[in-house]
């Protein structure tokens, strides 16, 4: 942690700017959790988290259909994950 | 913030950008079903389509929300050992950083592939060979990012580093088996779609470097407290 001192122009006045290099843990704990959902649900999912879910595309496939694969299909290309 | 905005400028992009590629390669893939005997209804394939591009915006935002959560936090950390004169200039290096290592090296070994190429089959062992060649790439640079701060002030630490990096990624390269699926797709087309896909993606992580940067510059974060007495 750095602590700077700044006069101003009025002498009786002071600024006290506190840099801190540390970084929250809660912080860092939820970041990681979008981190992994968000990753994992465009670039891996194969039906393993929605797989119970009916399909949201109105095809009427039974619950099962691989859901996330299909929504997130071109990004997955895009982006470069493995897809089909 | 700057990652949902990045992700859903990529997505974006991507409409104009990568899509028409990746409707070429359904269009093969569609041609070599109905040769199968495999009969489509053009109307219903056609509303499918436009659901799954509605899915790509979703895609480019909740994939640029947890992209920017990770540059995020390794910016946080690592913002007093990147050079640069403001905020946004580091935040542009570590884009660059990341970028290469998220991205670029993996595609090297495992490159972005438009649809019509991979093999439904084979989905979850290049799945699993991708994820493995990425934590190396991950995990080592977060390992040398460590040992880079602890070399301090050496100057040779700029050459070193790297050069640790790209032996351990080659080393990877050799020894990580290929992708198991056979290319019948045009190659004009595929390459096509990786140059788009290197630009788009690129772009974003430019634009999340920007916008963490300029927040940051201006929001100053790591100042905890200002008090006048």
């Amino acid at each position: 942690m750095v602590i700077m001192l700044t006069n101003t122009n009025d002498t009786n006045s002071r600024q006290i700017t506190k840099d801190r290099t540390g970084v929250p843990k809660k912080a860092v704990a939820i970041l990681i959790a979008v981190l992994a959902f968000g990753v994992f649900m465009v670039g891996f999912d194969q039906g393993e988290a929605l797989g119970m879910s009916v399909p949201a595309d109105g095809s009427g496939d039974a619950p099962g259909t691989n859901w996330s694969h299909e929504f997130y299909h071109d990004m997955r290309h895009a982006a470069g994950f493995p897809c089909h | 913030m700057a990652g949902a905005i990045a992700g859903t400028v990529l997505s974006t992009l991507n409409q104009g950008i990568v899509e028409p590629y990746i409707e070429q390669a359904i269009a093969l893939e569609n041609q070599k079903s109905s040769m199968n005997g495999e009969m489509l209804n053009p109307l219903e394939f056609d509303n499918y389509r436009l659901w799954q591009k509605g899915g790509e915006i979703a895609a480019g935002t909740i994939l640029g929300t947890s992209y920017g959560a990770l540059f995020g936090i390794v910016f946080a950390y690592s913002r007093t050992s990147i050079p640069g004169s403001s905020e946004m200039k580091k935040a542009l290096i570590l884009a660059g950083i990341m970028l290469s290592v998220l991205f670029i090296v993996p595609g090297i070994k495992y490159p972005a592939n438009p649809p019509a190429v991979g093999d439904p089959e084979t989905i979850n062992y290049r799945q699993s060979l991708y994820i493995t060649y990425l934590a190396i790439s991950g995990f080592s640079a977060i390992g040398l990012a460590f040992l880079f701060r602890k070399l301090g002030q050496r100057q040779a630490k700029k050459a070193i580093v790297p050069a640790i990096y790209a032996g351990i990624m080659l080393v990877a390269y050799f020894a990580m088996p290929p992708n198991p699926d056979a290319i019948t797709t045009p190659m004009d087309l595929v390459i096509s779609f990786r140059i788009a896909s290197i630009f788009t993606i690129s772009v974003f992580w430019g634009l999340l470097g920007v916008i963490l940067g300029a927040l940051w510059d201006k929001l100053r974060p790591h100042e905890t407290a200002k008090v006048s007495a």
